[in-house]
């Protein structure tokens, strides 16, 4: 098994990084009851670990004995029957799910499995708990109507589940939704936290660590933990006993992005830019999302960017970005940035060096 | 002629300047065949000789910078021309028009016909080649241009001349050495169009004409002048004559063929007892079928899409009329009681079933019908199409004998046509019909009435005319979505008017934005001017993109939000606005490969990338099954494939092979990763640039690995249902079902905290049955006893019908799991067979 998953901590007593949170919702669930949850912070902070631990606190080992399963559901909606699949992780206690899965139906998905869930409600033998958990991931990709429907079913099915929402970005979960759940911000680890369970995991491992090499893996991983841990297990499958100048390998869809964004210095041509297309295509299509694609391009440009044009290129990169949120096609999106960028640098070389 | 002029004028405000002319064109690359007319050479043009470029027509090198001159109108008649390489200051299509435009005829390859072969420089090349094996003389530009000059003062000599001894003539205008720049007088270029023409083809008194408008000015001139006579068909000898043969014989094939004891001749696979005309419409398919049918004497019954041929009612095909009948059977079956009563007289008829391919619309069943009547039928049938490969006509097509009409020739319409107009006293000359002929795109019926109208405003027609005419009323052909963008695109793309560009743009609204965003990089903008550093090209690329990516939030709002009233501004903004950004000539960004616009990559890319994304799900279910991990799909891809891939190729790189390869399924086993995931992993890293994730690893290795994985696959502890291999069954169950299968000794041994209470004890109770079942080579597929085991098979579905359609297999899968732990007989004879 994978470090990351190996040392993942299963129960709140044992989380490392954010042991203030996991006490606060400690003290939360010993009550009998617990509010809607919304988890937010950026990717590999922690959001998933918490919540698994959190549910284990709650109704013991039993909601880690997951089963997954692929959901079909027949829904009625008005004059048509709707067939939705789904893959949901479900214990006894609760659901996990991914309603943006479902593209632009996510909304039946909300209100079916909710008002389902309503429906049989677990009959513990002790009577302990009357409720279920059903935890939503990437709410922030639910589409509005589904978001809509979301705040209403929140209420009115109350009493018999609880919802752990789950997101990177609040700002794109409605007010409404938000108001109505217990907002726990999951801050990126720092740099600091990171070494320490990169040491926690290097003892456990029995690893020698060269002095310093945790905190470049740190400083490497873009604060997030998740990656860091992976990255530091790249290290040993790459090379062990560490040395102290060994390169950190870097993820393979990065590399492929700088090596574009070099592509891009370098040269501004039509001729250049067909060849980038090709790139990003090969990039489209091994499955890494435009977005992800566009913000990492636009980082690897800013490094090797004159200052004066730092503004207007990001500038323009939300404005693309924003687009290709509007549009479907990625790709015309991403290429539109970069057809921008080279004109404006292109311009810009001439301006300044003739 | 003021077109070109204005082009002439937009081009030179944009050339500022031009390449110093270096002397000497290098006519010695030219062979001796050129004669005394390579020796005069002039030294003029590009120097750019020698450089031999396929691909890629080259920009004029003094493009506009020469006076296009007026000669008259037909100074080039009768003369053959065929444009080779780029010439001095014209386009090709310039170039073409003027020769056309002065009678002359342009032709595509070198043959014993041509008179001149138009060169500015020697490319080499097949066309020169075979000119100088013909002796066909060398032209260059100014040549022509002085060819056309000297007919204006002197029209007729010139003509004749130019008709009779065009070699001479030729020759003497290399001679004179032309002043470059001779300013003709061009400032009424509507008098010199008006000059009278000479020598048309057919002079006919105007006298005459009037007297014949006089008498059949009621009839429209197709109707006047459809063909009587099956010689007077255009075109298809060969296709007429076989329906000519086909119709005659008919008869003697498939009536009599019992009483002459001859046996089926129906066996006989030449015949069939209908034809299938097929062509595009006006090539006269309709007028041949009638023709012939009268010719032979037959009755001609035409059934076309106004008649309900829909599917008849069983009944009256059995004789009985009634009120559902449809035409066709009836007169089938009148035939057979007529013929059944041995009417010595009675006239022969034939069946023409018109427009075929509608039949779909208001006909149900037609197509079905139309066969079995032609089963049964005792008149033969003519079925007319447009499209022979149209889905709908599939199963019509093996029961008729095709025959497909090729558009006539232009020459052969032309010839039609000048008969006409000589007929009507009309004056036209040859190269202005076959233009014309060109233009309805070999629509006889079209070209006919289009003749007829303008001869109701003019008497002599000529070359510009028809060519101002048509160009707004063209036939509106189906015009491919990859003509579409080269027009667009094309380097006079500038000058199509609006409605034109959304015509285009529109004639198929999903393909033409996909191949202008494919394409739209390779071409070098007319608009962009002189660009030294290519910055304004780059800034109208960002504009184009920017366009483009208009375009698909306005195709977002169409499809998504059925705002279809934003089509057309979704059109411009994904064609029409790009292409007039852009449009210029087209250039090759990489080498080798032709230069022709691509196919949309978009479709590829985005079903490769649906593909990929099907695969990593499969992935990603199959890890969340191993339960050792909690992550969703693009973190799976972003974060962890670069380690996966890690742990699964790089102890096969250093390791020796047995441990290496029980790692890596080690490795596999724990996360419930596949073979097929493994191929996936390896897939999705793949990147152009990058070494190849298995570089570097020895075949032998991976079948090892393969066997191994197969090995181990008997006491895996399988997670996911789709995983398990079924002894029976080749392919996964279709649908994925919640099932965690753990073989007991597994549990037993390996994973026992892993199993929740509740879990332990049903496997426990399933181990007994299970082991009974084992004992038998063939595990039994007991649904009853089954169910009563307590298999994680939990299917929380909303509807009952669902689940018990679910749960079968299910039980399979836990039956075949269970003899996995046995035997294993059946489990590796069908593994063995893969």
């Amino acid at each position: 098994m994978l470090w990351v998953d190996k040392y993942r901590p299963r129960t709140l007593d044992k989380v490392i990084v954010h042991d203030d949170i996991a006490s606060n919702l400690k003290k939360l669930v010993s009550e009998q009851d617990c509010p809607h949850l919304l988890f937010y912070g950026p990717p590999g902070s922690g959001k998933k670990t918490l919540i698994m631990a959190l549910l284990k606190q709650m109704f013991g080992p039993g909601a880690e004995k997951v089963k997954m399963e692929n959901k079909a559901w027949k829904i009625d909606a008005g004059s048509r029957t709707i067939e939705l699949e789904l893959t949901t992780l479900s214990s006894t206690h609760h659901v996990e799910l991914n309603p943006s899965d479902a593209g632009f139906q996510d909304r039946y998905i909300v209100q079916e499995i909710i008002k389902e869930m309503a429906k049989n409600r677990p009959i513990d033998t002790k009577g302990k708990k009357g409720f279920k958990v059903l935890v939503l991931n990437e709410v922030d990709k639910l589409s509005r109507e589904a978001q809509h429907s979301l705040r209403r079913t929140m209420e009115k099915y109350s009493a018999s589940c609880r919802l752990i929402l789950c997101c990177n970005s609040s700002s794109k979960v409605t007010e409404a939704v938000r108001s109505r759940c217990l907002n726990i911000r999951v801050n990126a680890p720092t740099n600091d936290q990171i070494v320490k369970v990169l040491e926690f995991i290097g003892k456990k491992e029995g690893l020698q660590l060269p002095a310093g090499f945790a905190a470049r893996i740190a400083n490497h991983s873009n604060r997030s933990l998740r990656r860091a841990v992976l990255a530091f297990e790249t290290c040993k499958v790459q090379q062990y006993p560490f040395t102290v100048d060994q390169g950190i390998p870097p993820l393979d869809w990065e590399q492929y992005v700088s090596e574009i964004a070099s592509d891009i210095i370098n040269e501004q041509s039509p001729k250049r830019l067909f060849l980038v297309r090709g790139k990003l295509y090969e990039l489209l299509v091994n499955c890494i999302p435009p977005q992800i694609i566009l913000k990492k391009l636009l980082s690897e440009l800013l490094k090797k960017l004159d200052s004066e044009l730092k503004h207007e290129i990001c500038h323009w990169a939300a404005y693309y970005e924003h687009r290709m949120c509007l549009g479907q096609k990625a790709i015309f999106h991403i290429e539109a940035f970069v057809a921008k960028f080279m004109s404006i640098y292109k311009g810009f070389l001439i301006a300044t060096f003739g | 002629m003021d077109e070109s002029d204005d082009d002439n004028e937009e081009v030179e405000e944009k050339e500022v300047k031009t390449p110093t002319k270096s002397g000497g064109r290098g006519r010695g690359g030219r062979g001796s065949g050129a004669g005394p007319a390579a020796s005069a050479g002039r030294g003029r043009g590009g120097g750019r000789g020698g450089f031999m470029n396929f691909g890629e027509r080259k920009d004029p090198p003094h493009k506009g910078e020469k006076e296009v001159p007026e000669g008259a109108p037909e100074c080039l008649a009768g003369l053959t021309f065929v444009i080779s390489g780029t010439l001095d200051s014209l386009e090709r299509e310039e170039a073409e028009d003027l020769i056309k435009r002065h009678g002359g005829r342009v032709t595509g390859s070198v043959s014993k016909k041509t008179n001149f072969l138009l060169a500015d420089e020697d490319i080499g090349g097949k066309k020169s080649a075979k000119a100088k094996e013909l002796g066909t003389k060398f032209l260059t530009e100014d040549e022509l241009f002085d060819m056309i000059r000297k007919s204006k003062p002197a029209k007729a000599p010139v003509k004749e001349d130019l008709t009779k001894k065009h070699e001479e003539k030729a020759n003497k205008s290399h001679m004179k050495s032309s002043p470059m720049k001779v300013k003709v007088e061009d400032d009424q270029p509507g008098t010199a169009r008006k000059t009278p023409v000479k020598s048309a083809p057919s002079n006919v008194s105007l006298s005459k004409r009037k007297a014949q408008i006089g008498e059949g000015s009621s009839l429209t001139w197709t109707e006047k002048y459809r063909p009587k006579v099956p010689n007077d068909l255009i075109g298809n000898p060969s296709i007429v004559k076989q329906l000519h043969d086909w119709l005659a014989h008919w008869h003697e094939h498939f009536l009599h063929n019992g009483q002459k004891g001859k046996g089926k001749r129906q066996n006989d696979s030449g015949l069939k007892k209908a034809v299938l005309l097929s062509g595009t419409p006006g090539i006269g398919k309709s007028t041949s079928a009638k023709l012939i049918s009268q010719m032979l004497g037959f009755e001609a019954i035409e059934v076309n899409a106004s008649d309900s041929r829909g599917k008849a009612d069983n009944k009256i095909f059995k004789g009985v009329s009634g009120s559902t009948s449809n035409s066709i059977k009836e007169l089938i079956s009148n035939e057979i009681l007529s013929s059944s009563k041995k009417w010595s007289e009675h006239k022969k008829t034939v069946l023409i079933m018109d427009e075929v391919d509608g039949m779909s619309a208001g006909d149900r069943g037609g197509v079905a019908d139309l066969i079995s009547s032609i089963k049964v039928s005792k008149v033969p049938i003519i079925c007319i199409c447009n499209d022979r490969y149209s889905q709908k006509l599939k199963s019509l097509v093996s029961y008729c004998l095709p025959l497909n009409f090729r558009k006539p020739t232009k020459q052969q319409m032309a010839k039609r046509l000048m008969q006409i107009a000589t007929a009507e006293g009309l004056q036209v000359n040859n190269i202005t019909l076959e233009e014309l002929a060109d233009r309805v795109n070999g629509d006889m019926r079209m070209a006919i009435n289009q003749l007829h109208y303008m001869s109701l405003s003019h008497s002599i027609i000529n070359y510009d005319d028809i060519r101002a005419r048509l160009l707004s009323s063209a036939k509106d052909e189906d015009i491919s979505p990859f003509a579409a963008v080269d027009k667009l695109f094309g380097f006079n793309g500038g000058k199509l008017r609006m409605d034109e560009r959304i015509d285009l743009s529109m004639s198929d609204p999903d393909l033409v934005p996909l191949i202008i965003q494919e394409n739209y990089i390779n071409y070098r903008p007319v608009s962009a001017g002189k660009d030294e550093n290519g910055v304004k090209r780059l800034n109208l690329l960002a504009q184009t993109a920017e366009s483009i990516a208009d375009g698909d939030i306005v195709n977002v709002q169409i499809r998504r939000y059925r705002q279809w009233q934003l089509s057309q501004a979704g059109s411009l903004a994904s064609c029409i606005i790009p292409a007039a950004l852009m449009h210029g000539n087209r250039e090759m960004l990489e080498q080798g490969g032709p230069n022709y616009n691509r196919f949309g990559g978009w479709l590829g890319k985005n079903s490769t990338m649906g593909k990929n994304l099907r695969l990593l799900e499969d992935a990603h279910v199959h890890i969340l099954a191993s339960q050792a991990s909690n992550i969703d799909r693009v973190t799976l891809r972003i974060d962890y494939f670069t380690l996966l891939l890690k742990q699964l190729t790089e102890p096969l790189r250093v390791m020796p092979k047995d441990t290496a390869v029980q790692k890596v399924v080690e490795f596999m086993n724990a996360y419930s990763l596949s073979q097929e995931d493994f191929d996936t992993i390896m897939e999705l890293s793949k990147f152009k640039t990058h070494p190849n994730p298995l570089e570097g690893i020895q075949p032998t290795l991976k079948a090892a690995l393969t066997r191994e994985y197969k090995e181990a696959s008997k006491t895996r502890v399988v997670r996911a249902p789709d995983l398990i291999n079924l002894p029976g069954i080749k392919k996964a169950p279709k649908k994925r079902i919640a099932a965690i299968l753990e073989p007991v000794d597994a549990v037993d041994s390996g994973l026992p905290e892993e199993n929740g209470n509740g879990l332990v004890e049903s496997d426990e109770e399933n181990s007994s049955e299970a082991d009974e079942i084992s004992g038998e080579a063939e595990p039994k597929l007991d649904l009853q006893s089954d169910k009563s085991k307590g298999i994680q098979v939990q299917l929380d579905l909303k509807t009952d019908g669902k689940s018990k359609a679910k749960k079968a297999p299910a039980n399979k899968s836990r039956a075949s799991g269970s003899s996995e732990k046995g035997g294993q007989s059946s489990g590796r004879g069908g593994k063995r067979k893969r």
